[in-house]
């Protein structure tokens, strides 16, 4: 389990090839492996055992054979929730999605539209508006009666 | 209660050919077709075209491809191909199509989703204890 790098917020770049035989990153827990945490995986998951906390994974996560996960599921990728397995979560959020029928499913879905954007940039640069005059202003040589708005000028 | 029928005749072919046969009745919509409103069928419905309102039957709903459906479904066994805005309620099973789009929280006893289909909306399965059937 990686403890340097939490679960991630940011959408990862998938590395083709980052697993040690120089193949695609793959990680499986078999059916007496048990996780009670957070897991992120660059690369893909692969669950058969029973897991009680957030995976997250850049690319594929598989709940296979009896395989039981309870809480928030992340692939940036596809899901896949087997026939005997059981996903019981919070948040899911998926690209793809695959649930084969006599799954345990419950849950809050969220597909497409993966968590882009919300850079919230500052509001553009509004030109000043033109503020009605309404407490009298000395005219001041500046305005030489041009239709721009009065400025104050102390 | 306003019930709508919307049947075209005759050219209300049910394309994927899951025509009941077990003497149970079946609306079926076309393409063409249109229901706006509240519908409560004892029995099946086949729905294309356009729906909107609220659909419940005591048997199968079966939403077609191309189908835009903004309504709450609860069926028996509903099966998605097309497009859906709504809660959904499937007293045994759900199936989302390859093409099916979903956008609504749905109370399931099974659920089966095939790769391609979305679906954006809370998932409960199980217990059916507060099942809005009552009006």
């Amino acid at each position: 389990m990686s403890t340097r790098r939490p679960v991630s917020r940011v959408p990862t770049q998938v590395p083709a090839e980052n697993g040690a035989n120089g193949r695609r990153n793959s990680v499986v827990l078999g059916p007496k492996d048990r996780l009670v945490g957070q897991l992120y995986i660059e690369g893909d998951l692969q669950v058969s055992g029973t897991v009680e906390g957030t995976l997250e994974a850049t690319g594929d996560i598989e709940i296979a054979g009896a395989g039981k996960v309870n809480g928030a599921v992340t692939a940036y990728n596809r899901l896949v929730v087997g026939s005997d397995a059981s996903l019981i979560g919070g948040e899911v959020r998926v690209a793809r999605l695959t649930v084969e029928d006599g799954a345990t499913f419950t849950g809050r879905v969220s597909m497409g539209a993966h968590k882009a954007e919300v850079v919230s940039e500052p509001a553009p640069e509004v030109v000043a508006t033109p503020e009605p005059a309404a407490q009298p202003e000395p005219v001041t040589p500046q305005d030489w009666g041009l239709s721009t708005p009065k400025r104050k000028k102390k | 209660m306003d019930v709508q029928e919307a049947v075209a005749e005759g050219a209300a072919s049910v394309e994927n050919g899951e025509v009941k046969r077990d003497g149970k009745k079946q609306f079926s919509m076309g393409p063409g077709d249109i229901l706006e409103g509240k519908l409560i069928y004892d029995g099946s419905v086949h729905a294309d075209g356009r729906v909107e309102g609220e659909v419940r039957v005591t048997g199968n709903i079966d939403v077609a491809n191309g189908a835009t459906v903004k309504a709450l479904l609860d069926g028996a066994n509903v099966t998605l191909k097309g497009a859906v805005e709504g809660a959904v309620t499937a007293r045994d099973k759900l199936t989302l199509g390859k093409n099916a789009k979903l956008s609504g929280d749905i109370q399931v006893r099974r659920l089966q989703i095939d790769d391609g289909a979305t679906l954006n909306g809370h998932v409960r399965m199980g217990d059916f204890e507060h099942q809005a059937s009552g009006q």
